[in-house]
């Protein structure tokens, strides 16, 4: 459904991402883990063209995208079948929830708007936010503007909808609230990359985990095993110094 | 000076110089255009860092900014036309009016730049990939996200840089430019009551002034509903009237 070939991508001098292959199934929720620098949050914004790699193929449903040529129409394409959730919302800030989510409905897809309403109505029920339409970003809290996020991604009814820490800006008390409404996503089949932290989430959530450190994938595999038995010795310190429940056995 | 104080003058005096009031608003909305013309071409290279250009419209904007209206207004007026006489054309007879114009324009157009690059700014560069990564162009996310926004938040600027235009225009009169300050002088030199112009003269230009900041206000909280603290002042103060507001809520309200 998504395979990535060969990516690379360098800042300057600095190489972020180096030969990066990865290929993810229809209906695969894929969790990116890795200490932070490690490219993870980089890969997504390559997928969804936010960052221009400088070489690889991506390649996503029947679109193929050349990175070293890619052209104006590509990227456009490209865009066109993945959608982002940010972790800082990103939300349009002079629209309400209800226009925020209709936005691409009707400028990019050109819908017409009856039709766009009624669908951007339907999926701000579903993350829950059935009654806030109305509101404005800044009288929703951090975790409903995520979920407008969210409801503006998933009304694209896109190929893939990719994830970038979509809680890491949330106050802990707020973080159950969106994980929940990725759950439910996930449990429908639609295909997402969540680069997350939140290590037991990805693990109830994900059928596939991949493991980035320094650019490159260390180590990819189903959640049981990459969480149970991690072969390569970095994964291994990775999840140990994250996943914590050895600090109690005193 | 002059004769004894009456007010009556001050009563015969104001429709005299109001009949000159399209003269100084013709110079403030001319130079407003032109300005922001002028304003959109210097920030330009400055949002874009283009090389060379950028430098030179940062000198453009300091000049203009760090030098009395009044100099500018001379150095343009006896200026130019010596420019001009390098390549012998003869400016001589060029209406007086042209020259106040393009010093007006020259001088809003360095700060408009300044405007515009602060409300650009001023819209998170988050929103506009937001928009890309819903597959907007870059026209339409710079029409339909940044623009928006970026209108708000320079309302304020704007509307601080026509009230000082206005009573920056009260200097033209020193070119010989007849517009209201200069049809004081006329009257005053002619009645010998200038005390009297003088009064008629600050009651025009202080109601004008109010009813422009009264309007940008207006505006301003039209384009700003989507801010939370905006949206319940409103609701407070609606069975007000609009002129019923304090004139300096801006600073608490934040842009």
């Amino acid at each position: 459904m998504i395979k990535l070939s060969r990516i690379s991508k360098s800042f300057g001098k600095n190489q972020v991402l180096k030969d990066i292959t990865l290929s993810v199934e229809k209906g695969e929720v894929v969790v990116i883990l890795g200490p932070s620098g490690s490219g993870k949050t980089t890969l997504l914004r390559c997928l969804n063209y936010l960052e221009r790699p400088n070489d690889g193929t991506i390649a996503i449903g029947d679109y193929t995208v050349d990175c070293k040529h890619a052209g104006k129409k590509d990227i456009h394409q490209l865009r066109q079948k993945s959608a982002m959730v940010f972790q800082h919302y990103n939300l349009f800030k002079h629209k309400t929830a209800l226009e925020n989510v209709m936005e691409g409905l009707v400028i990019v897809q050109k819908l017409p708007k009856e039709e766009a309403r009624k669908r951007s109505v339907e999926v701000l029920e579903k993350v829950g936010l059935g009654a806030k339409l109305d509101a404005y970003p800044s009288q929703l809290s951090g975790g409903q503007q995520q979920r407008v996020g969210i409801a503006r991604a998933l009304a694209l009814n896109p190929e893939v909808i990719l994830f970038d820490e979509p809680t890491s800006a949330l106050d802990p008390e707020l973080v159950g609230e969106v994980l929940d409404v990725i759950r439910k996503i996930a449990n429908e089949g639609i295909t997402m990359i969540v680069v997350t932290h939140e290590m037991s989430f990805a693990r109830e959530v994900s059928n596939h985990v991949v493991f980035m450190d320094g650019g490159v994938i260390v180590e990819e595999g189903k959640p049981n095993e990459l969480f149970g038995a991690p072969k390569e010795e970095r994964t291994k310190q990775f999840l140990k110094r994250i996943t914590s429940d050895w600090v109690y056995n005193i | 000076m002059g004769k004894k104080f009456d007010i009556n003058y001050v009563l015969d005096f104001i429709p005299k110089l109001l009949s000159y009031l399209d003269i100084t608003l013709f110079i403030v909305t001319a130079s407003l255009v032109f300005g922001l013309l002028i304003g959109f071409l210097v920030a330009l290279p400055r949002m874009y860092n283009v090389p060379v250009l950028k430098r030179v419209s940062q000198v453009y904007v300091s000049f203009f900014r760090g030098t009395p209206i009044l100099i500018q207004l001379f150095l343009v007026y006896y200026g130019v036309p010596e420019l001009f006489k390098l390549v012998n054309i003869d400016l001589s007879r060029t209406d007086v009016l042209v020259f106040v114009i393009l010093s007006y324009s020259l001088h809003s157009g360095a700060f408009i730049s300044e405007g515009i690059r602060a409300a650009v700014n001023g819209v998170e560069r988050g929103q506009v990939e937001a928009a890309y990564s819903v597959g907007m162009n870059g026209f339409q996310a710079f029409t339909r996200i940044i623009l928006p926004q970026a209108l708000a938040i320079s309302v304020p600027i704007f509307a601080n840089l026509t009230i000082a235009n206005l009573k920056d225009t009260s200097l033209a009169f020193t070119l010989g430019a007849m517009e209201m300050t200069g049809k004081s002088q006329t009257l005053g030199t002619a009645t010998q009551h200038f005390i009297e112009t003088y009064i008629a003269l600050s009651l025009i230009y202080f109601v004008i002034s109010t009813v422009l900041e009264r309007a940008f206000h207006y505006v301003e909280r039209r384009l700003l509903k989507h801010e939370k603290q905006l949206v319940q002042h409103g609701h407070r103060s609606r069975k007000r009237s609009l002129w019923g507001k304090p004139l300096v809520t801006r600073i608490e309200e934040g842009g």
